[in-house]
């Protein structure tokens, strides 16, 4: 029985490694041909072998500061009133509600962004197509907001109900409760929270894919959020299917998808971290 | 400033019901029972006709099959950490488990395309995307085991092994009739997730149409995820675009039947 066990463990352990070492190998031909300089070209064209990465970071770079932007106030808010002021009842209602947001798939968040988001920003703003960063980072910020809530919900509640008498008994009024204990005291689980969301936000394609435009250029100027761009997940989707197995342009691809690997486990690193920190 | 508070929240408390009638208010045109057994009619051409039954099936059944590859996969971490690892190991797994789960998952996806659909040439094919769901919800069901073996009280654990049970003895009598509950929300969420996700199966196991029943499994499949996605690009076909308000009903209800299920489940646990 252990044997059973402690084999299984080494086969688990063995093919993460593998998967990630065919990940690595396979971009290896991109990093010799182009280096890391490829990383602030701002040129994506495959057909003419130009491999610049910088459109697709700065891309996901914005529609992760948009979603958060959006769904941060929103998703803190949400869970102080789902915590603080709501009774019981409607407070399992929230957790249900909650459990439905973070249960739709992406691609229906994809269409939903499509047959809401885009024809409405394309009136508002008045643009060829809805098709922008903008978009994205909206779908975005109704996917990460789930996260959010769940995280600062889980923190607020595990502040021991002591320090709520003990503040109320000062004579300290609600606003003041808030913003010096209660906050304080769920701030760690509120960042970890943050953490995880940015993550889930970099990592999240279809959505992202079917409302970003998927145009390989540089924001112009680079506060441009209103045109149509390019994410590090999105041209992975996009250009998937169409790369040849081998090829460079497969390579580039690949290396794309370290980088999203690499950043993803630094935000993971971080929360660990903060985990750790938290326990002392 | 509660009315500020109340102002801020109130997209994230309006928000899923919205969502969830306006999902089903767009699909109503198309939900009807030729939906789902498909029609003769040759004018709605590009998939629309298609019976959704293959898709649900498809999805359904490399769901199934992810899991059933994970599960043992999964327990077998969850007894090693309980059985086996040191403290060191135990936060080695923990952190291991962490970093998998926030590694996105089209990353997966491209390694599974590079590994199994071209170096051990299983080609686009049902055991492809089933491996790489299963890798995908590794992580997620490990720690949900993990969490569920841990909730057991250790003074039963201990007085199991004092009266001199073997380990298989021990997870049988002991920690299967313990955390069964609890182990089963861990799969249920994993189906859901298996089942909401797209980006990695779209170039590794899916083809658009033309497989009824796949043959073996190395053939392509449909699914339902995939399908949303190709009829969603249908801009200008309106049936096509019902059809796929109509698909995103019937995955949202299989999602949210798994998800639900798992939610009430450990609502039960916790009285």
């Amino acid at each position: 029985m252990l044997k059973i066990i402690r084999f299984g463990y080494l086969i688990a352990l063995f093919s993460i490694a593998a998967l990630l070492w065919f990940l690595v190998v396979n971009t290896w031909p991109f990093w010799a041909e182009f280096g890391l300089s490829s990383l602030w070209l701002d040129e994506w064209f495959p057909y003419e072998s130009l491999y610049g990465l910088l459109p697709a970071l700065v891309g996901s770079a914005w529609v992760m500061m948009i979603a958060m932007f959006f769904a941060l106030p929103c998703g803190l808010a949400a869970a102080i009133v789902g915590s603080e002021l709501l009774s019981k009842p409607w407070q399992s209602t929230l957790r249900l509600s909650v459990e439905i947001l973070a249960g739709i798939p992406s691609v229906v968040y994809g269409l939903i962004g499509l047959w809401i988001l885009l024809p409405w920003l394309q009136n508002t703003f008045d643009l060829i197509t809805g098709h922008s960063l903008l978009a994205a980072g909206l779908l975005l910020a109704m996917m990460i907001l789930p996260t959010i809530m769940v995280m600062s919900l889980d923190a607020l509640r595990f502040v021991p109900q002591e320090q709520r008498e003990a503040a109320a008994s000062l004579g300290l009024d609600w606003n003041t409760r808030l913003i010096t204990v209660l906050l304080p005291q769920a701030w760690p689980g509120i960042r970890s929270g943050v953490l995880l969301a940015l993550g889930r936000a970099l990592g999240e394609t279809m959505a992202v894919m079917l409302v970003v435009g998927s145009l390989d250029k540089m924001p112009s100027p680079i506060y441009n959020i209103l045109e149509p761009a390019q994410t590090l997940t999105s041209r992975i989707g996009r250009e998937m299917g169409e790369a040849a197995f081998g090829s460079m342009h497969f390579s580039a691809l690949m290396a794309n998808g370290l980088i999203l690997a690499i950043i993803s486990m630094l935000l993971s690193f971080m929360v660990l971290r903060q985990r750790k920190a938290a326990q002392r | 400033m509660k009315i500020l508070l109340w102002f801020l929240a109130l997209p994230a408390l309006l928000l899923p019901a919205f969502a969830l009638l306006y999902i089903v208010y767009q699909a109503l045109p198309a939900l009807d029972w030729s939906l789902f057994v498909g029609t003769q009619d040759t004018k709605l051409h590009f998939g629309a006709n298609q019976a959704l039954w293959q898709q649900i099936s498809g999805s359904l059944l490399m769901m199934l099959l992810a899991c059933a590859l994970a599960s043992p996969i999964a327990m077998s971490i969850a007894l090693f950490h309980q059985l086996l690892a040191g403290p060191r190991q135990k936060l080695f797994i923990h952190a291991l488990l962490q970093v998998l789960q926030g590694i996105p998952p089209i990353v997966y996806g491209l390694c599974g395309l590079v590994l199994l659909v071209h170096l051990l040439h299983w080609g686009i094919s049902l055991a492809a995307g089933a491996v790489i769901l299963a890798i995908i919800i590794l992580p997620l069901l490990s720690s949900n085991t993990i969490h569920a073996l841990e909730r057991i009280p250790d003074e039963q654990t201990e007085s199991a092994l004092a009266l001199g049970l073997t380990p298989f003895q021990l997870l049988i009598r002991v920690w299967l009739p313990n955390a069964w509950s609890s182990m089963l929300t861990g799969l249920l969420l994993s189906m859901a997730r298996a089942l909401s996700e797209t980006a990695p199966i779209l170039f590794t196991a899916t083809v658009f149409s033309g497989v009824v029943w796949p043959d073996s499994i190395f053939s392509p499949v449909t699914s339902l995820q995939t399908h949303i996605f190709y009829l969603a690009q249908e801009g200008y076909n309106q049936h096509a675009i019902d059809v796929a308000w109509a698909s995103a009903v019937v995955l949202l209800g299989l999602v949210l039947s798994f998800s639900l299920c798992a939610f009430f489940l450990r609502r039960f646990e916790d009285h």
